[in-house]
């Protein structure tokens, strides 16, 4: 019999896999730590990248247009409204335009924020600005002579405000980075600690196990037999907590979107748009998985027979 | 076989288990190894499957010096070897089917020959029909027997058995002796560490005595014309 034959047998990964399992069974109390600790993490790092995913796609969604909004005076007579539309019409790149007068700007508001009409039906007057909405070529929007332009119509008399919703749509660019990178710092290090508690448990496994790692060691069990039912109950935990944890995101997702969201309340609809795609789903389990396996790894790379 | 060159094993300053041992054993030998308790029986079985390492001399097993062997050999040299532990060393948690069965797992027999394996085995030691029992359900005897069974099943080159009839009566001693005689006449070199005068001297083996971790006596017995001696070595002559 060679001496050098470091592959494992053929039946050996089942073996692992039953192994694994049974030991996880066998201590129900500390996996459950294990699996809750990497559920918990995922789901945070989850919820930041729904988040993050919807913000995006309202990014996405306003990507092809940029507008431009002129508001006007709430005392702006008709011949100065008349004035702005004149402005507009001769300069081609406002051409597309729109009025929204008050009453249409309020019935909209109640529109979309019905849950927060209450709040204004209760005020004397209605606090809603006419104003123009103007469809410009994004490109051009962001040139130094549209600046000019734009300068020229906040002079005109009877404009209170004009603002470009690329502006916003560049705050909210800086957003989506900002809940990408706090998800991701967050998760991480719930993630790292997730592991570390992998660790110990399957440290406290390895030890309820120590007579038993002897035996085999002593009927001829390579390190890898000994150590590969250890290594894939980590992965299993770290498997189970990261679909647990995309269960419980789904389920806060529906939650959400059912309660938070009717349909059309811009205030949280844009929360609720969707779904994370399963490529995030996929990325989610793979780091539950990984989370498990370093965890794992740190306590069998530590074993070791000292003959 | 078993090749011991001036071996000492020292534990500390005032702890000596083994001085200066030298013995040879040949291929396809019977042997027995006595001596009163404390004497480094244990000591010199365990530097035999490399439990531990010797403070001085070699030791070498099937043509390996087991000083310079590697740690990630080691499995596949004790693969080579069936040890009988004196505390039988079986996994309590395991069936007895599943104690040998994990044997031939770790020696990559598919698992469609593990039951026909395990069932010889264990009829040889008479316990076929405890297949599915656990090792705190059995007694002491049957322990012993079932650790029999697991150091027999791969038909190992060597079989190093520390008291494997500590537990047993008179009848069953004679059965299990008569197994690792079988083994021993389909090539495997045995050796037995032993309490059993009776026994040892109506083998007509080779018997090594230890004493105070020396060699004081190195014979072949000489065989009492009793029923019991015949019985067992009647096989094996």
């Amino acid at each position: 019999m060679p001496l050098h034959d470091e592959s494992l047998p053929k039946n050996t990964l089942s073996y692992f896999f039953r192994e694994a399992m049974r030991r996880m069974w066998a201590s129900k109390r500390t996996s459950f730590v294990a699996v809750a600790m990497i559920a918990i993490s995922l789901f945070i790092v989850g919820a930041f990248l729904l988040v993050a995913e919807n913000l995006g796609r309202a990014v996405a969604r306003a990507g092809g247009t940029s507008r431009v909004n002129i508001y006007l005076n709430s005392d702006a007579a008709p011949q100065q409204i008349a004035a702005v539309d004149a402005w507009l019409a001769a300069h081609h790149d406002f051409a597309s335009r729109r009025f929204v007068s008050k009453e249409a700007a309020l019935a909209r508001f109640r529109q979309y924020f019905a849950n927060l009409s209450g709040v204004v039906g209760q005020l004397d007057e209605n606090p809603f600005p006419a104003s123009f909405e103007c469809e410009v070529t994004p490109g051009l929007a962001q040139s130094a002579a549209f600046a000019k332009q734009a300068a020229d119509l906040r002079a005109i008399a009877g404009v209170e405000e004009v603002q470009f919703d690329w502006e916003w749509v560049e705050k909210l660019k800086k957003l989506i980075n900002l809940v990408n990178l706090a998800g991701l710092a967050a998760g991480g290090l719930l993630a790292v600690a997730a592991a570390f508690t992998i660790a110990n448990v399957i440290r406290l496994t390895m030890l309820l196990y120590r007579e038993e790692i002897d035996i085999m060691r002593l009927v001829g069990a390579t390190e890898r037999m000994i150590r590969g039912p250890f290594l894939i109950e980590g992965i299993l935990q770290g498997f189970i907590g990261a679909a647990l944890a995309v269960a419980l995101l789904f389920a806060a997702f529906l939650a959400g979107r059912h309660f938070l969201a009717p349909q059309n309340s811009l205030l949280w609809g844009f929360l609720f748009n969707g779904f994370l795609p399963w490529q995030k789903l996929l990325a989610l389990l793979a780091g539950g998985m990984l989370a498990g396996y370093l965890g794992s790894w740190l306590s069998v790379r530590e074993s070791g027979e000292e003959a | 076989m078993i090749h011991f060159y001036h071996v000492t094993k020292r534990f500390d300053a005032y702890s000596t288990a083994l001085h200066d041992v030298t013995f040879h054993i040949e291929k396809g030998e019977f042997v027995f190894l006595t001596g009163a308790s404390g004497a480094g029986k244990s000591t010199l079985l365990k530097l035999i499957l490399r439990q531990m390492q010797p403070t001085e001399g070699q030791v070498v097993v099937n043509g390996r010096n087991l000083k310079a062997m590697k740690r990630s050999q080691l499995p596949f040299f004790r693969r080579e070897i069936g040890m009988v532990f004196q505390d039988f060393k079986l996994i309590e948690r395991m069936t007895v089917f599943e104690n040998l069965s994990f044997i031939l797992t770790v020696l990559g027999l598919p698992a469609r020959e593990h039951k026909k394996r395990a069932y010889a085995a264990l009829r040889a030691v008479s316990l076929h029909h405890k297949l599915n029992s656990y090792p705190l359900q059995l007694s002491g005897g049957e322990q012993q027997r079932i650790a029999i069974a697991r150091a027999l099943i791969n038909d190992p080159l060597v079989i190093v058995a520390d008291e494997p009839t500590g537990n047993l009566d008179p009848d069953l001693t004679l059965e299990i002796v008569q197994i690792f005689a079988e083994a021993n006449l389909r090539g495997s070199t045995v050796l037995i560490a032993t309490h059993d005068r009776e026994l040892i001297e109506q083998s007509g083996r080779r018997v090594i005595t230890l004493d105070h971790g020396r060699i004081t006596d190195e014979k072949v017995a000489v065989p009492q014309r009793a029923p019991r001696a015949e019985s067992i070595f009647g096989i094996g002559g």
